[in-house]
């Protein structure tokens, strides 16, 4: 079989991480890989999750046809639903979002991730990105929420962001307390990283062919790096056979 | 007593747009590629009014091209941008980094709110998601405050006022009572915030179609209806698909320079007549591929 996209491969992770417990998982805009995972959840290890895709809800443990994945998140087809979900409604049920994911221009060694921009330091932008969108919210909320990060270089995974757009450092979010679960996990194109007990970004795993020393070199500060670190593990034939035949139909993921 | 009759609300677009004034607070509905009342934002670009607040919630390509059109002063929202195609507007992005266009960052619940608190007339609602963040310091209209009841730190979300509510809706009857398909997105919220509401409709139906399914009606006192049939174009509705391929064409545009976005302007703003003429130069084939 065809060797995985990084974005099939990041699909792939995020299934395989997620709890027995989370039954509503919800997607934003610009991850098509993350409606992908949330799919395929569903169509495997959750059958009883409800998934919120653009302007769908969706449980497809009945065998209810999967939506594909589109480039836009508000694509008229997601509208062929169990129920629809607005941005005007979809806050008004804060105890319910168990997963999210989260994307960002900036991602620090605590957690933080910036989709502000960088700052010129005189009160304009050096480089303004798109915005937040709800990442505040739903960070601040949701059961656990995975970072994926496109791509992983020292201007990306820096040590300090210049601004969060969603607080991801555990000791500041014990302090403000902030009633959801924090960051499961950061994927990148090198590998998949959590925190460890300090609160600092530990590498989990590396993908294959990824050294050490090429993730010092793409790191802006010191990640905590385990004696022994392990390759991700590859993802299997069966996943991708369900990623590609019945999930991203239309390959957008490739 | 006679019955005086009632009075329509359907009015052609230049007329209906006439509430919009220069320097006015404007909120465009819909979301990224979805559902902006676009025939609304080309007729408001092509009369050249100036130095508007656009409060685009979960904005696309209708806050670049106001921008282009040089009608924007002010951005406030949480995100613009296109997804795959411009993961920042492109010309909203030069223009912020140019200090040509100020922006007002809120979380996508803070624009909830805020609406909401408009539509309520509070002067706030609290909110959670924002604290320890990044947003109180480059907004500071946002307010951290401890909450009177438990005393757990919370953001105060000021209420978002407007003058007027451009909106997109499936249908509306002649009185205004309005449906949205499947693209209510923030778009209930503007209209209850604002003084004045437009909706933009690919149909006038009859009041008994839509009595047949009341629970789906939005109205507002005053509200004007303009007939635009795909006029969300190249954003997607109910049952047609955003025109990828021509964001990409817009953004290429954009990312281009000044001659190939007045060039831009020139072949979908200002040269077509009126709606039809704009659907005339989008072509037949091009719209008829995106229906669902």
């Amino acid at each position: 079989m065809e060797p995985a996209s990084i974005n099939e491969l990041f699909a792939i992770l995020l299934v395989r991480d997620m709890r027995p417990g989370d039954r509503t998982i919800q997607v934003g805009a610009n991850m098509p890989m993350a409606r992908a995972a949330a799919v395929m959840a569903n169509l495997s290890t959750h059958p009883d999750a409800r998934i919120l895709i653009g302007l769908g809800v969706q449980g497809l443990g009945d065998g209810a046809e999967p939506p594909a994945v589109h480039p836009f998140l508000f694509d008229p087809r997601t509208l062929a639903a169990e129920s629809l979900m607005f941005q005007s409604r979809i806050f008004d049920d804060m105890s319910r979002p168990d997963v999210f994911f989260v994307g960002g221009l900036q991602l620090d060694q605590r957690g933080n991730i910036n989709l502000f921009g960088i700052p010129d330091g005189q009160g304009g932008w050096k480089m303004r990105g798109p915005g937040s969108i709800g990442l505040a919210t739903m960070s601040a909320h949701c059961t656990g929420y995975y970072i994926v990060m496109p791509s992983h270089s020292p201007r990306t995974f820096v040590e300090r962001v210049d601004l969060i757009s969603a607080l991801g450092d555990r000791t500041e979010r014990e302090r403000l307390k902030l009633p959801g679960g924090g960051i499961r996990l950061v994927l990148s194109p090198l590998g998949v990283f959590d925190f460890d007990d300090a609160g600092d970004m530990r590498v989990r795993s590396l993908h294959e062919g990824i050294t050490v020393d090429e993730l010092r070199e793409a790191t802006g500060f010191e990640l905590v790096i385990p004696d022994d670190v392990p390759v991700t593990a590859a993802p299997t034939d069966d996943e991708l056979r369900l990623l590609r035949e019945q999930v991203d139909v239309h390959g957008t993921l490739k | 007593m006679p019955n005086a009759g009632r009075s329509s609300s359907v009015v052609e677009l230049d007329e209906a747009l006439a509430v919009v004034q220069d320097g006015a607070t404007v909120g465009i509905g819909g979301a990224i590629t979805a559902g902006h009342p676009m025939a609304l934002v080309r007729a408001l670009a092509r009369r050249g009014v100036r130095d508007l607040t656009v409060v685009a919630p979960v904005a696309g390509m209708e806050v670049d091209l106001l921008i282009a059109a040089g009608c924007v002063k002010r951005v406030v929202g949480c995100y613009v941008g296109t997804e795959v195609v411009s993961a920042v507007g492109p010309i909203f992005r030069r223009a912020v980094e140019e200090g040509r266009v100020e922006v007002v960052d809120l979380d996508e619940a803070h624009c909830v709110v805020g609406l909401r608190a408009a539509g309520h007339r509070l002067p706030f609602m609290p909110w959670r998601g924002g604290v320890g963040t990044s947003f109180p310091q480059l907004n500071p209209t946002l307010v951290e405050f401890d909450d009177p009841i438990r005393g757990e730190p919370l953001l105060a979300i000021p209420a978002i006022e407007l003058d007027v509510a451009l909106i997109y809706a499936e249908v509306s009857d002649a009185y205004g009572n309005a449906q949205a398909v499947g693209t209510a997105h923030m778009d209930v919220l503007l209209g209850s915030a604002a003084k004045d509401v437009v909706i933009q409709v690919d149909r006038v139906v009859t009041t008994e179609e839509i009595r047949r399914n009341p629970d789906r009606t939005m109205f507002w006192a005053g509200a004007s209806v303009v007939h635009a049939p795909f006029g969300t174009h190249p954003s997607s509705n109910g049952w047609m698909t955003a025109d990828e391929q021509h964001l990409r064409d817009f953004a290429a545009a954009a990312k281009a320079g000044e001659e190939a976005i007045a060039e831009y302007l020139r072949i979908n703003v200002h040269e077509p007549a009126d709606h039809a003429a704009y659907l005339e130069a989008v072509g037949i084939r091009r719209i008829t591929s995106l229906l669902v």
